[in-house]
């Protein structure tokens, strides 16, 4: 029974988790949108905003990817099972 | 099925196994790709860098050449120059030379044949003088009927003839 | 969903379990050293065949990449740094060839990280001595010190959370679209007397492709990239 509830409150605390996906959406957003006025204004340094965009895009999405590591841990790694 | 690691997990042995797989891949890789593709990159470059000191050597060692020509060529220009233009001189002063010489020798002609002919008129003059002298005293004798001392007469008569 | 299967055990320091990670790095490693022993096979400085050219490029990338984020001094990591990129891409991209990808596990990028951690003090010893290394973390000011030691160790856990995490998810995104078109295919399929073909698959085919672009190219090729920048410009910047 106590493991019962703590797997369920495990898989919805994996799914809040997931909410930090949010936030590293809208700021890849903006980081796109801003590539994509900065494109505009000098078309010939395409290449060079792409990988900047890119890169930064990737940095930024470490606050989601924890969230998506918390999620992963417990859904498949949970450590609370383990303190009954 | 075998036996599987969970999902979220940190072995140690994945992980010393990895890094032994580091460094083995970095060595081989280091030995087999960048060593002998790095050789050949410098070694082309460093040819390309030779290519370009020969060219840069011959060009310079054509520019020199070039060079020396040009001022051959100019020395020779001069050379010729100064030839033609003692020839030109040469010739100048002969041809001056030439007609100077015969100038002289016209002018020579010229004031002999004027000596000449004035001798001729001076020779001309003098007979007539005599001659009219002779006939004045002819024809004083014969109109006073006297005859004159010589010597008077003669200074008379080339006083009267001077006098004229 | 599980994690790498274990492949066999080696019966030392009461048993090595030796996994899929390091069994499918294995036959990485060693496509890419044959593969590179016959790329560099009869080099020539003059006329270089289509071969040569193409190697010659990647090297020449490799190097400009380093020369670039590094400058000149660094041009000895080229080679760690093509290692590095080599497998962290080749490792995402098995998945193409249905292995499991060893870059979906979080031992194998924790390692590659730690190496980065290590270098990256390391450079920083070699470049200002132990006391400068030490008086480092004490910038800008004394008591900040407590945050620049987290802040120089969350480098390497980020890194490689961002790496696992990106690649761990297009697994797991991946295993879970086949599951449900599997599923999906045998509940289309249920009318089909005969049990054998009502067990293929027919919706695998083509539908996972679309999504491979994105989570197995695109992901694997950004993260290979991603890895490889923040570790030459940690390294680089350590050593100022």
């Amino acid at each position: 029974m106590e493991k019962a509830i703590v797997l369920a409150a495990s898989a919805i605390g994996a799914g809040l988790a997931m909410i930090a996906g949010v936030g590293p959406g809208i700021g890849q957003g903006f980081a796109a949108g801003k590539a994509a006025e900065a494109v505009g204004r000098q078309p010939e340094a395409k290449g060079d905003i792409t990988s900047t965009m890119l890169f930064g895009c990737a940095v930024a999405e470490s606050t989601g990817i924890y969230g998506l590591v918390v999620a992963l841990i417990l859904l498949f790694a949970n450590p609370l099972i383990g303190m009954l | 099925m075998g036996e599987y690691l969970q999902f979220v997990t940190i072995d140690v042995w994945t992980m010393i196994f990895t890094w032994a797989n580091l460094i083995i891949l970095f060595l081989l890789l280091k030995k087999f790709l960048f060593k002998p593709v790095n050789k050949v990159l410098d070694a082309r470059a460093e040819e390309i860098e030779n290519t370009y000191k020969m060219a840069a050597e011959t060009k310079s060692e054509a520019e020199s050449m070039k060079g020396e020509y040009e001022q051959k060529m100019l020395y020779a220009k001069s050379e010729a120059d100064v030839i033609i233009k003692s020839a030109v001189e040469a010739a100048n002063r002969r041809s001056d030379s030439i007609v100077s010489d015969a100038n002289t020798q016209a002018r020579h002609i010229m004031e002999k044949s004027q000596k000449q002919i004035e001798q001729e008129k001076k020779n001309a003059i003098d007979e007539a003088k005599e001659d009219i002298a002779s006939m004045a005293v002819d024809v004083a004798e014969k109109l006073i009927g006297k005859k004159f001392d010589e010597s008077d007469d003669e200074k008379l008569i080339s006083d009267i003839i001077d006098r004229i | 969903m599980n994690g790498p299967k274990v492949i066999f055990e080696i019966p030392l320091f009461g048993g090595i379990k030796v996994t899929e990670s390091i069994v499918n790095m294995w036959i990485i490693m060693a496509v890419l050293v044959l593969v590179s022993i016959w790329l560099t096979k009869g080099l020539k400085v003059r006329n270089p065949s289509r071969k040569q050219l193409v190697v010659e490029k990647i090297v020449t990338m490799l190097n400009n990449l380093v020369k670039d984020n590094m400058g000149n001094g660094y041009l000895s990591f080229a080679p760690y740094i093509g290692t590095l990129f080599a497998l962290s891409i080749f490792g995402s991209l098995s998945s193409l060839m249905t292995m499991r990808p060893y870059t979906a596990d979080l031992s194998v990028i924790l390692s590659w990280t730690i190496v980065t951690f290590l270098m990256i003090q390391a450079n920083n010893i070699k470049h200002n001595g132990v006391g400068g290394w030490l008086k480092s973390f004490t910038q800008p000011v004394a008591f900040i010190t407590p945050l620049n030691i987290i802040s120089e160790i969350a480098n390497p856990i980020s890194m490689t959370f961002r790496h696992f995490g990106n690649i761990a998810a297009g697994l797991v995104i991946t295993s879970l679209v086949y599951g449900g078109l599997a599923s999906l295919s045998a509940a289309v399929l249920a009318w089909v007397p005969d049990s054998f073909l009502a067990a293929i698959p027919i919706f695998q085919v083509g539908i996972p492709a679309v999504l491979s672009i994105y989570f197995d190219l695109f992901t694997s090729f950004l993260q290979a990239y991603i890895i490889c920048m923040l570790t030459m410009v940690f390294v680089q910047s350590s050593g100022k």
